[in-house]
């Protein structure tokens, strides 16, 4: 459903991901792990279209995904980046309420949609997002993805610095979205347990390059992989 | 000192501080929302005067002058965004060196035109009487309308699709367009209304302030430091320091002279960068 | 290195003694007129030069150079008209007066732009603001100072003109002969600049543009050097508004006017930022072109045409005229950083590095150890650094490990002062360091390098070790010396001349490291030094801290445990701003708390 093909890119003249290729099929949540600094940032602003491609392409059901972001994002590409980088100076329901209208959603019902699914941000619909706690932002940021009812989520450490209770709770809320919505998501992530919890599917990247696809099963019991993992 | 004179005084001076924040207002949206410092701002103020005045002149009512100068001047402002503005974002002093050279250049289009003395019109007549003293009415009026247009802009930022739109595209530029919001088509929309809130000042500040090639520097000095005093939530900032650096300038001209008028508007100005690095709002947390 | 090079190198000497000379012979036959004209060229090219220091080298656009100008200009010409008669000669008053009343200016407008550390936009528009104050003030400012009578509105007049000559004979020189004059001083003036900025406070003016930070982490006072620089351009603008006043033998506000103010950087663009002479070229061509079209065809034109040559100048022509005849010439020219490409792999010799950090201790005294006391450190609802109390001593490596964002940056950046902290205190050696700036902890003995290779990519690989080693040595030759020595130990010889933006991200890598060991530093923190290196310069870069670490106290950053665990020192685990674990590689690797914070798991935590 989804393909990364071949992805070379960087900034400037770095190149940081060099021919990775990865696939998520329909409905399917897939892990992208690896340590800081490996490229795996790179390879999903590479997929947004954010950076540039020195090579290589991404497709959405077999065809060849438009090359600017904004058309790659109503193609069907949700993306939370790392860092959450909701909009500051706008509200939480106006956040959201953007990414629906712009997609040619109301924006009202896609507030509604958000709150009931995230019951946490319903008390600080009228606030300042730029207000918000990391794992508030962090939620809204994933809210304001799904808004635009993409086919695919791109999540890009969406753990990073909340707290163990979200974390627990976003986990539930991605699978139920991906078995009720059929949205397929793609995660780069550090925390093995969220993986764990939700892909079924990964890929190890090391130094720009995918160095191996796993599943879960492995995962969970090869001791000799979590600690490559950890780099040691 | 009597009281209907200080009455006299405090309404001219709030009017003077209207006007200023009416001539403003453009700026603080262009400034404000897209990081461009438009040095040409003051011209696109001429350029609407001019407009609203050969509209008249061609036997249109003045309140339809009004639409067809903010017209003209949007979509001038269109063309010099896609054309200089567009390549120029993120690189402040550049904008503010093309916008400059973009300045003179119109500014020496309107003498070629229009020549450096053009007939004015005529002021609404209707007037004020406050005890012993009267004031012309239009100048008053001028409160109200810098009220409606601060009203009308902080709606349409805040309230509209477009609004959000404009404002997802310059906080987080980069994301907006992750989200599928075009931030090119929606940045030269915004560098227009800046453009054509310029022309609606033009226009609507005919009758006081006579359309001139160079009426534009007067006003884009005050204007700009206005908004760079304001901060970054420059619509209430901006009405905020209009109404305080415009309003005490011109109180201080009342009681002592213009010059002392115009130090007091620079040093005030240069105090409060002094004590506020990153304008006055730095610290808020509203939206506009 | 053939003629052409030598030429190029040179090209800032040679051009302008040909301009000299020719303008200097051209007024044996010119039309008074032009003279006469040509003159306020030369003094709005003097004006342009005062703004390139500020602008084109130091970094910031001042739209105050009309102030200092105007102010030079009144100030000396009021100094004339009551000394004057006294000698005859004028410009032994005017002169000197005028400069000096711009640099004064300067210096306390500098003082308050750059001890506040404004930022650029508001240093810009308060700049703006002084000159517009001026503008206004003038108008209607009145005084009578002696003979001299400011007139507000009516300006000054009855400045007396260009008299060299002395005694009550002297007679006022004619429009040629202060042709002659202005350009002489302008060319003096010109020279001195050159000179200067070609010499070490150039040099550090030039690294302050490029990375004030990194400038700072070499210990210089950066603030000081800014203030010097703004004073000196003030003091060049007060001399060229002295000039003109003699020029014009009258003053009056318009001096302070807005268009006036900004037709100075139209002269510094067209001519080429940074270039210095550029300004003159500037100034020269919108001064010939203006004079042209004024008598031409199209007369009256001029301003439209500024305008849009402004616009097309700022969208395609960036670096102005000098800037862009100086890259067509660089073009024929053997590429300088050719010798970038083959760089080899860094191999440092133990021995050498051993001697120089026994010369070190020698000149700098023993390693210090670096202490902290409860440091805290909060960005709104974030604390990375959360009462850490640590203290580091010479003899092995400290290693700070933790999972992404568990504050080991955030702490090393509240020891170097890049992040003041709330609370807590940071000693070094017996010197309490925590309100200290930066710089001053860098002549404490704190060396720093930070994640990204902080280098002044523009300057040559050796000129970046020499202006780190002069930031300790305050001595050229010394300075060449150490950075020689070093040049040696990275093995970068044959890439001295090679600009520092050449190099790989590896060798930039090295470099940094090079500049760091320039300052001799008692105690040396490395973020992520490791970085971007391949596995064989991680080796040597290994060695080099373990050897380090003798000699110093060395606390090192870093996201690659094998490289940590290569350094056979004392490990630190952070996680969430505090220390979460202690010890060495090996216990820490066994330890299933510490694989838990890395590994996102929750069952141990």
């Amino acid at each position: 459903m989804f393909r990364i093909v071949n992805a070379t890119g960087g900034y400037g003249k770095t190149v940081i991901i060099r021919d990775v290729s990865i696939a998520v099929d329909k409905a399917e949540i897939v892990a992208l792990l690896g340590r800081n600094g490996v490229g795996k940032s790179t390879l999903m602003r590479f997929a947004m279209a954010l950076i540039p491609a020195l090579s290589g392409h991404v497709e959405i059901d077999g065809r060849n995904a438009p090359e600017a972001p904004a058309k790659r994002a109503k193609a069907g590409v949700g993306y939370v980046p790392q860092g959450r980088y909701v909009f500051p100076r706008m509200t939480v329901t106006e956040n959201i309420g953007v990414a629906a209208e712009t997609n040619g959603h109301s924006g009202r019902l896609a507030v509604e949609t958000a709150l009931r699914e995230f019951p946490m941000l319903r008390p600080k619909a009228d606030d300042l997002a730029g207000g918000l706690s990391g794992g508030q932002q962090q939620v809204l940021a994933l809210a304001r993805a799904l808004a635009t009812k993409p086919k695919i989520l791109l999540l890009d450490e969406p753990t990073e610095g909340v707290q163990p209770s979200i974390i627990d709770e976003m986990a539930g809320i991605l699978k139920r979205i991906n078995r009720e919505r059929g949205v397929a998501i793609l995660v780069a992530e550090q925390d093995l347990d969220f993986c764990l919890s939700i892909a079924t599917r990964a890929y190890v990247m090391e130094k720009g390059s995918v160095q191996l696809e796993t599943d879960r099963e492995s995962l969970r019991t090869d001791k000799k992989l979590q600690q490559q993992l950890l780099g040691v | 000192m009597e009281l209907d004179y200080l009455a006299t005084v405090l309404l001219s001076s709030l009017s003077s501080a209207s006007i200023l924040l009416i001539a403003t207002i453009g700026l603080a949206v262009v400034f404000g929302l897209m990081g461009v410092i438009n040095l040409a701002h003051g011209e696109f103020l001429m350029i609407g005067a001019y407009a609203a005045l050969t509209a008249t002149q061609y036997g249109i009512p003045f309140v339809i002058a009004i639409p067809i100068a903010i017209a003209v001047t949007m979509t001038i402002g269109a063309v010099v965004e896609v054309l200089i503005i567009r390549r120029l974002y993120g690189r402040l002093f550049d904008t503010m060196l093309a916008t400059w050279g973009l300045s003179i250049a119109f500014y020496q289009l309107a003498v070629l035109i229009f020549g450096t003395v053009t007939p004015g019109i005529g002021m609404p007549q209707f007037n004020l009487r406050i005890g012993n003293y009267s004031l012309a009415g239009y100048p008053l009026l001028m409160i109200a309308v810098a009220a409606v247009a601060t009203v009308f802009v902080y709606v349409l930022m805040t309230r509209t699709v477009y609004g959000m739109k404009a404002r997802a595209a310059i906080q987080m530029p980069e994301m907006a367009r992750a989200i599928g919001i075009e931030s090119a088509r929606v940045n030269t929309l915004t560098f227009a209304i800046g453009c054509g809130l310029a022309g609606f000042a033009g226009a609507v500040l005919l009758p006081i302030v006579p359309a001139t090639p160079s009426m534009g520097f007067a006003f884009v000095i005050k204007a700009f430091l206005t908004v760079v005093v304001a901060g970054p939530v420059t619509l209430t900032g901006s009405a905020l320091t209009a109404v305080g650096l415009g309003g005490g300038a011109s109180v201080t001209a009342s009681f002592l002279t213009s010059v002392a008028g115009d130090a007091f508007f620079f040093l005030i100005t240069a105090f409060l960068l002094w004590l506020y690095p990153l304008g006055i709002t730095a610290k808020w947390r509203t939206k506009m | 290195m053939n003629l052409s090079e030598k030429l190029y190198q040179r090209a800032g000497l040679i051009f302008p003694i040909l301009a000299t000379g020719g303008a200097l012979a051209a007024a044996s036959f010119i039309d008074p007129y032009l003279a006469y004209v040509a003159t306020s060229w030369v003094i709005f090219g003097l004006l342009g030069l005062s703004l390139d220091l500020v602008w084109g080298r130091g970094g910031l656009l001042s739209l105050g150079q009309t102030a200092f100008y105007g102010l030079g200009g009144y100030f000396g010409s009021i100094v004339a008209i009551n000394m004057a008669p006294l000698t005859g000669n004028t410009l032994l008053w005017s002169l000197p007066a005028g400069a000096a009343f711009g640099a004064t200016s300067a210096a306390a407008l500098g003082a308050i732009i750059f001890l506040a550390r404004m930022g650029p936009l508001q240093a810009t528009i308060l700049s703006y603001t002084f000159t517009l104050l001026l503008w206004s003030l003038t108008q209607s400012f009145t005084a009578t100072v002696g003979q001299a009578v400011v007139g507000g509105d009516n300006g000054l007049s009855n400045i007396p003109g260009v008299v060299v000559g002395f005694g009550q004979g002297a007679e006022a020189l004619g429009p040629v002969e202060v042709f002659v004059t202005v350009v002489i001083v302008s060319a003096a003036t010109y020279f001195l600049c050159w000179w200067l900025m070609r010499g070490t406070f150039g040099r550090v003016i030039d690294c302050i543009r490029i990375d004030a930070q990194k400038a700072e982490l070499l210990g210089y006072d950066i603030r000081k050097y800014q203030i010097a620089n703004f004073s000196l351009a003030g003091a060049i603008a007060g001399l060229a508004g002295a000039m003109f006043a003699g020029w014009a033998n009258y003053l009056n506000p318009s001096i302070f006017s807005v268009q006036e103010a900004l037709l100075v950087p139209i002269y510094v663009l067209v001519g080429g930022l940074g270039t210095l002479a550029g300004a003159f070229v500037g100034a020269f061509a919108i001064g010939g072109l203006s004079f042209y079209l004024g008598g031409g065809a199209v007369g009256g034109q001029t301003t439209l045409i500024l305008g849009i040559v402004l616009i097309l100048l700022v969208l395609f022509l960036k670096n102005g005229l000098v800037g862009a005849m100086g890259e067509l010439w660089r073009r024929t020219l053997p590429d300088p950083n050719a010798a970038a490409r083959d760089a080899g792999a860094v191999s440092i010799d133990p021995e050498v590095l051993e001697g120089i950090l026994v010369e070190a201790a020698q000149q700098a005294g023993p390693a210090k150890r670096l202490a902290t006391v409860d440091l805290y450190k909060r960005f709104g609802g974030v604390i990375p650094v959360n009462k850490i109390s640590r203290t580091f001593e010479p003899g092995r490596p400290y290693s700070l490990i933790g999972p992404n964002g568990a504050g080991k940056s955030s702490y090393l950046k509240a020891c170097v002062g890049i992040y003041m902290p709330e609370a807590g205190s940071v000693t070094v050696g017996q010197t309490d360091a925590t309100n200290a700036p930066i710089f001053e902890r860098v002549h404490q003995g704190v060396g720093v390098k930070n994640q990204k290779p902080q280098i002044f990519g523009e300057l040559t690989v050796v000129e970046n070790l020499s202006i780190a080693a002069y930031a300790r040595t305050g001595d050229k030759p010394a300075a060449a010396g150490i950075s020689r020595q070093i040049l040696a130990m990275l093995g970068f010889e044959r890439q001295a001349k090679v600009q520092a933006s050449a190099l790989s991200h590896g060798q930039q890598q090295w470099l940094d490291i090079g500049m760091v060991l320039c300052l001799a530093p008692r105690v040396v923190l490395l973020d992520e030094p490791a970085a971007g290196m391949t596995n064989e310069e991680t080796r040597e870069l290994s060695a080099l801290v373990r050897t380090l670490a003798r000699h110093t106290t060395v606390i090192v950053v870093e996201h690659d445990m094998e490289f940590v665990r290569t350094l056979e020192g004392h490990v630190t685990v952070l996680h969430q701003g505090q220390v979460f674990a202690e010890g060495d590689i090996a216990a820490l690797r066994a330890d299933d708390r510490v694989l838990d914070i890395y590994l996102g798991r929750r069952e141990h935590v």
